[in-house]
């Protein structure tokens, strides 16, 4: 409720600035509503969209599949950790245009350049979590499977994977938010198509009413990607979790 | 006697990081015959945590014997240990899976226990929805579901609170009396010690200084003068040959629920 509040206020507040200056440099809500579901309405949205979430989806697999098992390797031995820290430190320093362009200098201005921009990118955050997550495994609890005789293979599947499995799934959620915001840049250096073109390319034609149609069709398939799927996922894995007061 | 659990010479040494190591299990012998409930009582940091692991199987790195027979074993940690993703009848689960209990025991193995422990109302219940107490009880249900001959028990009631505490010991003798499983119990606490053992060692930098049997006869009362007796003379028979020899790693405060409070001030000289 008060969530739905605070959206309001934000309406109420970007109309109102939006009458500073005129409609075509800053339009208000309805406005950008209108060209958005013009947008909708003309059907010319879907492929620009759809484009953009296969390489979301796509980049969040290929920088899970990187960033996991390294998480995991310096989590479990002092050695990784010691090498690893610093390249790990420097991936996170790169910035993400740099990638974008090595990677389609040397890769060719096609898809999978792109995608292995945006996991290159989204992969030492995630790394950074999972590490963080094994080193917190408790120990005692694997003592005590031990004691009962627990397998190896039962131990990593029921003892170790449950308390890095919240780890993984926090990475993803976060490396999402990373990797948005990626995808979008790589879209405008290097695509012919998705969410960041088009936005680059009203950028061009200084067409603000689509810059902010684009930019509000993003967020609101953003928050239902977030509320419709993630949530209610985490919410039924971690039902065990006890409920934190502070 | 024959016994289940056979240590000979047993030494266990640690080494620290600049190199120097430190005996933790000094030449220590035990010998634990079938159904017998031993109590070792020591100081923290004497080892006492060590031998369990060695006995155990949790440490395998060691010198001298260490023979285990008489079934399987079955340990009680300090802490409950359960898994906090799972329910406590899943938690049970596990440790019936893993120990490959066959499935058509499972259901009776459980509810027994359970029922023993008066925990029957909370199969669905996760670990942080019940309190420590009834947290330990479940772990101890969970090391007697797998059919263990021997328990070994590193001082399980010792995060406990005191009225907490004594309900457990007190269960965990009537069990014990129905089971006859054979148990070596750890702990600091001497007048707990003096309540379940039939016999007492008591340990101290790595090797065992005394021995003694419990007279007392079962079924005892917590309340037993003769245990409140007994448990006196202990700390002063042993009091003085614990407090000699300086324990080598920092002595965490002793929390007051660990001490009876009737003998508090000797346990504190002693460090029991």
């Amino acid at each position: 409720m008060l969530k739905l509040l605070s959206m309001v206020a934000a309406v109420i507040v970007w109309g109102a600035l939006s009458l500073t200056l005129p409609p075509e440099i800053f339009p208000g809500p309805i406005e950008t509503a209108r060209t958005l579901w013009g947008d909708i309405a003309g059907g010319e949205v879907w492929t620009d969209l759809v484009m953009t979430m296969l390489r979301v989806v796509a980049g969040l697999l290929l920088a899970l599949i990187l960033g996991v098992p390294v998480g995991i390797l310096m989590g479990l031995s002092r050695r990784a950790e010691a090498v690893l820290d610093v390249w790990v430190m420097i991936g996170l320093t790169v910035p993400s245009l740099c990638y974008a362009i090595m990677a389609f200098i040397w890769f060719g201005l096609n898809e999978g350049a792109a995608v292995i921009a945006i996991a290159v990118t989204a992969a030492p955050s995630i790394t950074i979590n999972i590490w963080e997550g094994v080193k917190n495994i408790d120990t005692r609890l694997v003592a005590m499977a031990r004691v009962f005789e627990a397998t190896r293979p039962a131990i990593v599947r029921r003892v170790l994977m449950p308390q890095i499995f919240p780890y993984v799934m926090a990475s993803a959620r976060f490396g999402l938010g990373i990797i948005w915001k990626i995808t979008v840049l790589v879209e405008l250096i290097g695509r012919p198509n998705g969410v960041g073109f088009k936005l680059f390319y009203w950028y061009q034609l200084a067409d603000m009413r689509q810059v902010l149609a684009w930019t509000l069709l993003f967020t609101i398939i953003m928050l239902l990607i977030e509320l419709v799927i993630l949530k209610p996922i985490e919410r039924r894995v971690f039902a065990w979790r006890p409920q934190v007061a502070v | 006697m024959n016994s289940v659990i056979e240590v000979a010479s047993l030494r266990k040494t640690f080494k620290s990081r600049d190199g120097t190591s430190r005996a933790v299990l000094k030449d220590l012998d035990l010998a634990v015959g079938a159904g017998e409930f031993v109590c070792i009582l020591g100081p923290s940091g004497c080892g006492k945590t060590t031998l369990l692991n060695v006995l155990a199987g949790l440490d395998k790195v060691y010198e001298g014997r260490a023979c285990v027979s008489g079934g399987r074993v079955g340990y009680l940690f300090q802490e409950p240990r359960l898994l906090p993703w799972l329910t406590a009848e899943a938690n049970l689960d596990f440790a019936l899976i893993s120990c490959r209990v066959p499935a058509a025991r499972w259901s009776e193995l459980k509810s027994r226990y359970l029922a023993m422990t008066g925990l029957s109302e909370y199969r669905d219940y996760y670990p942080h929805q019940i309190s420590g107490g009834m947290a330990q009880r479940l772990a101890l249900v969970r090391a007697l579901c797998v059919e263990p001959g021997i328990l070994l028990m590193d001082e399980p009631f010792s995060g406990l609170d005191e009225i907490t505490a004594r309900r457990l010991r007190s269960d965990l003798l009537s069990i014990w009396e129905g089971t006859r499983k054979t148990i070596v119990f750890v702990t600091h606490n001497a007048y707990e010690a003096c309540f379940l053992a039939d016999r007492i060692l008591v340990m101290s930098g790595g090797t065992f200084r005394q021995e003694m049997r419990v007279p007392i006869a079962r079924p005892r009362s917590y309340d037993d003068p003769a245990v409140f007796q007994l448990s006196r003379d202990v700390i002063k028979a042993f009091g003085d040959d614990i407090g000699r020899e300086p324990v080598p790693s920092a002595i965490p405060a002793t929390e007051p629920s660990l001490v009876d409070d009737l003998d508090r001030h000797a346990a504190a000289r002693m460090n029991i």
